[in-house]
């Protein structure tokens, strides 16, 4: 595939999963539906009977595989293929209801706050569709169906106006045509893709409360500032060892302009000692977050990217990562971490000797400056 | 919602409020699974990045090379003691100088040979006494240089049991710090160990009831749904 087509059809992808996911977001938490009177004026149609359908024609197949069993009337030799059969269907609710839980919990994600909308759209239709939402019944166009496969698995299909895929008309390109672009998931595959501890869709950590956590963690703070709810408590402040101070002992200011001729110290922060205590620490966390990339490009898409104006990643296109985006990850993860969560603490603190904080006069404060200089070099 | 997702699913309310908890229940269960991974991976990557912990005794070595073997530089000073045999030959010579003058002299005096035979012996007397003072200085010269000799093997050994002592001393050192050393790393590491081994218990523990409750809620909402299938089942296959 050309590199442009590629290019074109990552960013036709990823804009079109952003804009359906922000519409179907909005359109269900707006309510305004409420107000379309067209729509609640007429009956609305929701009885997709998935499992009497799927089951409708079972009986009869269940009772003619039976009877050949018993009558010894099977095709197959010793009757193991219609055996097999029996079983199977014997074994089918069961699966049935495993297969839809399952399929329900992964479809839950779609709900969560967080929720990237850079997510194939078609799975969060398919759960306000689970779900009854006003807008995907049957009367709006939608189905769902379950089909018992003959090699045991099964087959869940959304079909519907969202399911819908618009591809330019190839006789003239002026126009676009609709084609069906149905939801799919096979029950094996889902299982499998569970089992090898991989998500059907992205659900993103809640980096937030992760990185109020890690504050506590990083080592920069006295055990004393955390409260026992394990987070900082409102008085914490960043240890001492941890802020300059001149060759003498006493704190290395930097003043403030107030205006009309009034300063105040300030603090100044060792960075470079600050940032080679904390790394080992984000670098865990974002170590944590790898545990699953596709986490990794939920916190990106939604928190990471955000702040640092990049461009958001494709789970179709991006995944697996390349060293260089995990490298980038990790960069921004902690660009992130500084300017939301650690910045507060460095930024405008008043010094911790009760003399230093009260407002002074600037040139005061520059002229016994000037005399300290003096004083130091033996220049009086 | 059970009753408009019943519609959906079909089957019955039973199974869809069955299905609803257990999707709900499986959801934070794979949630608790996949915050142990997290968890996991994280504390790993903490502990791969700690420092590697230092035997401060590692440097230590051992200083017995340092004390040198002093024996060879022990010797026997008596060992070559000489005999003074000069002062022993100028006697003799002279012992017979004065027998050649003395002959001499009876000779121009007329003397008879009874003289001469009188100074012969005095001299052979006179030559006596020269070798038995020389026997007696070489007896002593022996018996200083066995005590030398005795002497020498007495430093030779206090010297050797100074190696000795100096070596075992030093290895007994070397022992103890090594034991030291081990001791205090095993305690740092068992410290560490011990910590980590906290954390992941706990980690894993709230991570594991977390995952129990949820698959047995699970297994609970789904247990309801079981007979009323089995009703569907029924029906449909009866």
């Amino acid at each position: 595939m050309p590199a442009v087509y590629f290019l074109k059809l990552k960013t036709k992808m990823e804009n079109n999963n952003l804009l359906q996911n922000t519409f179907l977001k909005q359109f269900n938490q707006s309510d305004s539906i409420a107000y379309d009177q067209k729509y609640i004026s007429s009956p609305r149609d929701f009885n997709f009977q998935l499992l009497d359908n799927a089951y409708r024609n079972m009986g009869k197949v269940y009772a003619k595989i039976k009877i050949a069993i018993e009558t010894n009337k099977c095709q197959s030799e010793y009757c193991s293929i219609e055996l097999a059969q029996l079983k199977r269907l014997e074994e089918a609710p069961q699966s049935s209801l495993d297969f839809l839980s399952l399929l329900m919990s992964q479809l839950m994600i779609t709900e969560e706050d967080n929720f990237d909308l850079n997510n194939d759209f078609r799975y969060k239709v398919a759960n306000s569709l689970m779900n009854g939402r006003p807008g995907f019944s049957k009367t709006d166009g939608y189905n769902v169906s379950l089909t018992l496969l003959e090699n045991g698995s099964q087959e869940i299909y959304f079909t519907g106006p969202a399911f819908m895929e618009s591809v330019p008309d190839p006789y003239d390109s002026r126009f676009s045509i609709q084609l069906e672009n149905p939801l799919i998931i096979n029950s094996v595959s889902l299982q499998a893709l569970i089992d090898s501890e991989t998500m059907l869709i992205a659900s993103t950590p809640a980096i937030d409360k992760e990185m109020d956590i890690l504050l506590t963690e990083i080592g920069l703070f006295a055990q004393e500032m955390i409260s026992e709810d394990g987070k900082l408590n409102s008085q914490a402040k960043i240890s001492e060892e941890f802020i300059l101070k001149n060759s003498d002992g006493s704190f290395d200011y930097e003043i403030i302009d107030l205006g009309d001729g009034k300063g105040k110290n300030i603090l100044k922060f060792n960075m470079e000692k600050i940032s080679q205590k904390i790394n080992p620490f984000v670098n865990a966390e974002v170590e944590g977050l790898m545990s699953s990339e596709q986490m990794a490009v939920a916190a990106w898409n939604v928190y990471i990217s955000k702040l640092t104006n990049d461009d958001s990643w494709s789970y179709e296109f991006d995944l697996p990562l390349q060293q260089d985006k995990k490298v980038l990850f990790q960069t921004k993860y902690k660009e992130y971490f500084m300017e939301n969560y650690l910045k507060q603490f460095i930024t405008n603190q008043a010094p911790i000797v009760e003399e230093d904080i009260a407002v002074f006069d600037l040139a005061q404060a520059k002229q016994a400056d000037a005399q300290k200089f003096l004083d130091d070099n033996n220049l009086n | 919602m059970v009753g408009l997702t019943s519609a959906i699913i079909g089957g019955g309310a039973s199974i869809i409020g069955g299905l609803i908890g257990g999707s709900a229940a499986r959801k934070r269960a794979e949630d608790a699974a996949k915050e142990t991974r997290r968890l996991k991976r994280k504390l790993s990557s903490l502990e791969n990045s700690r420092q590697a912990i230092i035997n401060p005794y590692a440097g230590a070595s051992n200083l017995a090379d340092l004390a040198t073997d002093l024996s060879s530089r022990i010797s026997n000073p008596m060992a070559n003691l000489s005999v003074a045999t000069k002062a022993a030959e100028m006697k003799v010579e002279q012992s017979d100088i004065a027998l050649a003058n003395t002959l001499d002299t009876i000779r121009a005096t007329g003397g008879g040979a009874g003289g001469a035979t009188a100074l012969a012996q005095a001299a052979l007397q006179a030559k006596q006494g020269v070798s038995a003072s020389i026997e007696q200085q070489e007896k002593s010269n022996e018996d200083k240089r066995a005590a030398g000799e005795a002497q020498m093997e007495q430093a030779k050994l206090a010297e050797a049991k100074r190696q000795q002592g100096i070596q075992i001393s030093e290895g007994q050192r070397m022992q103890g710090l090594d034991a030291a050393g081990k001791q205090f790393v095993f305690g740092q590491r068992e410290n560490r160990e011990m910590q980590e081994l906290d954390r992941t218990a706990s980690l894993l523990g709230a991570s594991k009831a977390a995952a129990a409750q949820a698959s047995a809620d699970q297994t609970s909402a789904l247990t309801g749904t079981i007979s009323s299938l089995g009703g569907i089942a029924g029906g449909l296959f009866s």
